[in-house]
């Protein structure tokens, strides 16, 4: 069986400043892979890379054994694979309602938009409660929310999650991971992108830990021994 | 509900007042009449160009370009060619979207180094109507360009028939940029000003959905410059790709307020008619400096322009509360 996802030595930066230097990894249909490392390990760089956000400058990535490099951002999201991006990339401008009305933009999205709308509804009561309020008022767990709602709204079969629980309160926290818990049951293939290891792990099928715009580890998430991982985690040199 | 109803009933007299009243009360005063058509034609370059700024997020500085070359296409085309006078007038507004296109490699710019790239592209088109002279005319110009011809017993070459065009024009342009800010692309655009990475991982198209928004404006504005070319009847380079046809039509914009649909044309008629009618007289010379004053003084007290000035306090007498 082919992987959702699969990045093939990938390499990208920004202008003159490399970032990803020649990572690989691969995301399991129907599975949650996990990236854990601290900050400017090129997370958040490596998925913008996958959604063609940033150029790659060598590599390859590729969808269910299919090249996406030459594709643009919104012909990739159009594919399936989305991006739910860090913190308050929501339209703070826009109602809740017309938010997620954004997200079935794409037109093969844009048929069932009552229905996922209905079911994100359903997933986020607060966001029911709220659909009218402007987005840029909401707390910042409510955004997060809206966020992944958005992002639920394009009929994702890959969907890359970026650091949901940045900035957010413990029980906020624990609303979050309990949704990525049931997308995670209801088959949805995720990548997430997390520093708070612990939580993380509890919903990986498979983690891996970046460096400096490397892998440096790649594991089952059943065999991932935490304190192992947190002794890489914060060494200064790293030996791969 | 009851809002967007009164709109319309105010949308269809003003449309009424525009199509009957006006040729009634004025079809015998060719000079009134004439400023009212030059008043439109800068409101519908006015309209385009609060189109691409407004959705687009674009500053344009050089709709000139797009007003001279839809112009001289429009013009050429029946001069030369024998077109129809009406079918030339749309394949100006043909021509300059297709100008528009090479303008699209500045669309990777922002804000003012856009503003300045178009700037520069008007210049270029400016030059070769200079240069082309076989086909132009060169800097003297073209002259006895055809006018409308008379359709259906109505003579659409004179003053009233002249006004109706632009007049049409204009309500098109400006229902069309309606529609499209009401669509599901309006909403695209909007979130494009916010963030525009956010819009393309939610798959939209933003840089085709911009360079939609130029070429909408462009042919809009060809299809002005070209109207205009057929009732004045003449063109040469320096007033075809005039820099008037550019900063009028943003002072109008701006003065009616360019994030509304019908500000810039409340604008344009606002600020061409009081300034030939009202301050012209009284100072001949000069009179320009009265709409400037007037224009800053728009700016400071109602940012947003005159429209939503109206539709925030129908009573002019606190607008000092504001500053």
């Amino acid at each position: 069986m082919t992987n959702a996802l699969d990045i093939l030595t990938l390499r990208a930066g920004y202008g003159a400043i490399n970032v990803l230097w020649d990572v690989s990894l691969s995301v399991e249909t129907g599975k949650t892979t996990v990236i854990v490392g601290p900050n400017g390990a090129g997370k958040t760089t490596l998925l913008r890379a996958i959604m063609g956000l940033v150029p790659a400058t060598s590599g390859d990535v590729r969808v269910d054994g299919q090249s996406r490099k030459a594709v643009k951002t919104w012909d990739r999201v159009a594919d399936g694979l989305v991006m739910i991006p860090e913190g308050r990339m929501i339209f703070p401008d826009m109602t809740v309602e017309d938010n997620l009305m954004m997200g079935a933009f794409p037109p093969g999205c844009r048929r069932d938009w009552k229905r996922n709308k209905a079911m994100v509804m359903d997933m986020f009561p607060r966001l029911a409660e709220r659909r009218g309020q402007i987005a840029g008022t909401l707390s910042g767990g409510e955004a997060q929310m809206l966020a992944i709602g958005r992002g639920l709204m394009e009929q994702p079969r890959v969907c890359l999650i970026d650091e949901p629980s940045l900035g957010l309160a413990p029980v906020v926290v624990d609303e979050i991971f309990r949704i990525l818990a049931r997308l995670r049951a209801e088959g949805l293939t995720i990548l997430l992108v997390e520093q708070n290891t612990s939580r993380a792990l509890k919903i990986a099928d498979h983690v891996y830990l970046m460096q400096s715009g490397k892998v440096v580890l790649s594991e089952r998430g059943d065999r991932v021994d935490l304190d192992r991982l947190h002794a890489l985690y914060f060494a200064h040199e790293t030996a791969a | 509900m009851s809002n967007s109803l009164m709109n319309r009933i105010l949308l269809a007299v003003a449309l009424a007042v525009a199509y009957v009243g006006v040729p009634l009360v004025f079809g015998g005063n060719a000079y009134v009449l004439g400023l009212i058509v030059a008043a439109l034609t800068i409101a519908g370059v006015a309209v385009a160009w609060a189109l691409l700024g407004n959705l687009g997020g674009m500053v344009s500085f050089g709709h000139a370009a797009f007003f001279g070359v839809g112009s001289y296409t429009s013009a050429v085309l029946a001069m030369k060619l024998g077109v129809p006078v009406f079918a030339a007038m749309l394949l100006g507004g043909l021509g300059a979207a297709v100008s528009s296109i090479a303008m699209l490699p500045a669309l990777r710019l922002r804000g003012p180094y856009f503003a300045l790239a178009i700037l520069a592209y008007a210049h270029i088109f400016q030059i070769l109507a200079t240069e082309m002279t076989p086909i132009t005319g060169g800097a003297g110009g073209l002259l006895s360009i055809p006018r409308f011809p008379t359709v259906l017993g109505f003579d659409f070459g004179d003053k009233t028939g002249g006004y109706l065009i632009v007049l049409t024009i204009v309500v098109l342009a400006a229902l069309a940029y309606d529609a499209i800010r009401r669509s599901t692309w309006g909403l695209a655009l909007k979130a494009m000003h916010d963030t525009e990475v956010a819009t393309r991982v939610v798959g939209v198209p933003s840089t085709h959905l911009k360079a939609a928004m130029l070429v909408l404006s462009a042919f809009i504005t060809g299809v002005v410059g070209a109207f205009n070319a057929h009732f004045i009847s003449f063109l040469d380079p320096d007033y075809a790709f005039s820099s008037g046809w550019t900063v009028l039509p943003i002072a109008a914009a701006i003065f009616g307020g360019y994030r509304t649909v019908w500000g810039p044309v409340v604008g344009a008629l606002a600020i061409y008619l009081v300034d030939q009618l009202l301050f012209k007289p009284i100072l001949p010379h000069g009179h320009q400096m009265i709409l400037g004053v007037l224009l800053c003084a728009m700016i400071l007290f109602s940012p947003g322009g005159l429209m939503p000035a109206l539709s925030r306090r129908p009573v002019k007498e606190n607008r000092h509360a504001h500053a």
